[in-house]
């Protein structure tokens, strides 16, 4: 600093003048630098889906803005509000009117909350009649969660029991795609092969019961892949494909009060 | 060495001061709350234990900051103990790095308590494998607060304490809407696109230190994270400490 003044005196500077300009220097210097690092960390790190559509759409992302830099804490919040929320209605008047909004905001401000995917989900569908809200609200955990297993297996579960009509070509697609992730449930691969079973995919059942036949390390589920497989290629052999495909039953979870 | 002298007087005074006992129990008791609340989850508990911990931490060290942070300066001038300090030959910027520094310990002291407290909840839970991500986030939330306290260092050499709170509150709120307006700015025309790029790269760019949602779900983040809000803070809190110095040199305290 004392150089810095000696210096400046020699161009007739005043020293605390110095010392202001140099502060400014630094200040502009650390500044850039920071711009930089604040504009690479931006554009490199993973972060939390912004406000695209700000002040235009009234929805749970306006939340985001006013939890201030908090929005898990209020998703936390939302979380406890959710629960209470279908535990009141549950218990007195079935009416849920407003579950798809509560648990749009919730999955909003903390979008890698899978487990209020999979409630709000089956709680939509099954006691909210509302099973297109419900798989609405479980696709948004599948494309907001792209690799993790468990959500994609329960987005299976939930069209392999829907209520109203089982889609087992959907579920199977699910499944299928539970069972390529790490944290997939190790039931996924056999539930893939069974659904696309059943919904008469017999060439992609058969592919997947061969993957089970060769990964699983579970004897019981490499002989029923074996038996599964000779039933397929029997069904496919003999043009019978009713040979190796099972009349499910309707699925035991039902809409209250729909016939 | 002069720093280092500062930073440790400011450091005792923060540490002696009511404010932080205070902001110290409040966090005992919303971790005792985080319990209360936990059985009404529905299974989550553990996620709102974490959340709700970490957030702890920001807020209340933010409270800190707004209470002694910004009157650490003012302070100083209305008991005129100012004039015996920089009536010896001690830079002003020394002055103002050491209160920074100071505080900015005392922080750091503050939120190592807390999520040392979160992390003991968490143990006695069985959930002693999230540590490392509540340390993560603590650390992070050290940075952050690093950074807004540099921000009320600046404020409380210019304004009066209250005003150095609003000013450092509003940067504060700014910087935790930092991408948001980035994001806001890439959809605007050219010309407003730029100036409200430009309005995000001078608020602190916040949501960089924010690992409270990864820490909550079990997880780590990368050290390239780690790396970059790291590098981040420091410059910029370099750069608005440099900014402090330059106005605080052309005050005149005559």
């Amino acid at each position: 600093m004392r150089r810095l003044e000696v210096v400046a005196a020699r161009f007739g500077v005043a020293p605390w003048r110095a010392r202001f300009l140099s502060a400014w220097a630094l200040a502009l210097l650390l500044g850039g630098g920071a711009c930089c690092v604040a504009g690479a960390a931006y554009r490199r790190l993973p972060r939390p889906e912004p406000l695209e559509e700000l002040s235009y759409y009234p929805s749970g992302r306006h939340l985001r803005l006013v939890a201030i830099g908090h929005p898990e804490t209020a998703a936390d919040l939302a979380w406890l509000r959710a629960v209470q929320y279908y535990g009141e209605h549950r218990e007195t008047d079935m009416r849920f009117a407003r579950m798809r909004h509560v648990f749009d905001i919730l999955t909003t401000l903390a979008p890698d909350f899978v487990p209020a995917y999979v409630f709000g989900g089956f709680a939509l569908a099954q006691e909210g009649r509302d099973v297109d809200g419900g798989a609405r609200l479980m696709l948004k955990g599948v494309e907001a969660n792209p690799m993790s297993g468990l959500m994609a297996f329960e987005l299976g579960f939930f069209y392999y029991v829907r209520p109203g009509g089982r889609d087992l070509a959907r579920a199977g697609e699910y499944f299928e795609q539970a069972s390529r992730q790490a944290d997939a449930p190790p039931q996924a691969a056999r539930m893939a092969a069974f659904a696309h079973q059943n919904a008469g995919n017999l060439a992609v059942a058969y592919e997947l019961w061969r993957a089970v036949l060769d990964r699983s390390p579970n004897r019981y589920l490499r002989e029923m892949a074996e038996r599964q497989m000779k039933l397929i290629r029997r069904a496919l052999t003999q043009g019978r494909l009713e040979l190796a495909i099972k009349r499910l039953g309707v699925p035991q979870i039902v809409v209250r009060g729909r016939p | 060495m002069n720093t280092l002298l500062i930073a440790r007087n400011t450091f005792r005074e923060a540490t002696r001061d009511r404010v932080l006992a205070g902001v110290l129990a409040a966090g005992l008791v919303l971790l005792a709350a985080t319990q209360v609340l936990s059985p009404l989850a529905l299974g989550e508990g553990r996620r709102l234990t974490v959340d709700l911990g970490l957030s702890g931490v920001s807020i209340l060290g933010l409270m800190v900051v707004l209470l002694v942070g910004t009157s650490l300066v003012a302070k100083e001038l209305e008991r005129r103990t100012i004039f015996n300090l920089l009536s010896r030959p001690i830079a002003r910027s020394s002055y103002l790095v050491g209160k920074w520094l100071g505080l900015s310990s005392a922080l750091w002291v503050l939120a190592g308590f807390m999520s040392l407290a979160l992390c003991l909840v968490l143990a006695t839970h069985g959930a002693g494998s999230f540590a490392p991500g509540v340390a993560e986030a603590a650390y992070l939330t050290g940075l952050e607060l690093m950074v807004v306290t540099a921000l009320a260092v600046l404020f409380s050499a210019l304004s009066t304490p209250v005003l150095s709170a609003l000013y450092t509150l509003g940067f504060y709120l700014v910087g935790q809407w930092s991408y948001d307006l980035r994001s806001f700015g890439e959809h605007l025309p050219t010309v407003a696109g730029r100036l409200v790029g430009m309005i995000a790269d001078l608020a602190p760019n916040l949501p960089l230190f924010n690992a409270r949602a990864i820490a909550a779900g079990g997880h780590l983040t990368s050290l390239h994270h780690l790396g970059f809000a790291t590098l981040y803070a420091l410059l910029y809190a370099g750069c608005v400490l440099s900014l402090a110095t330059a106005a605080f040199e052309s005050r005149d305290f005559k």
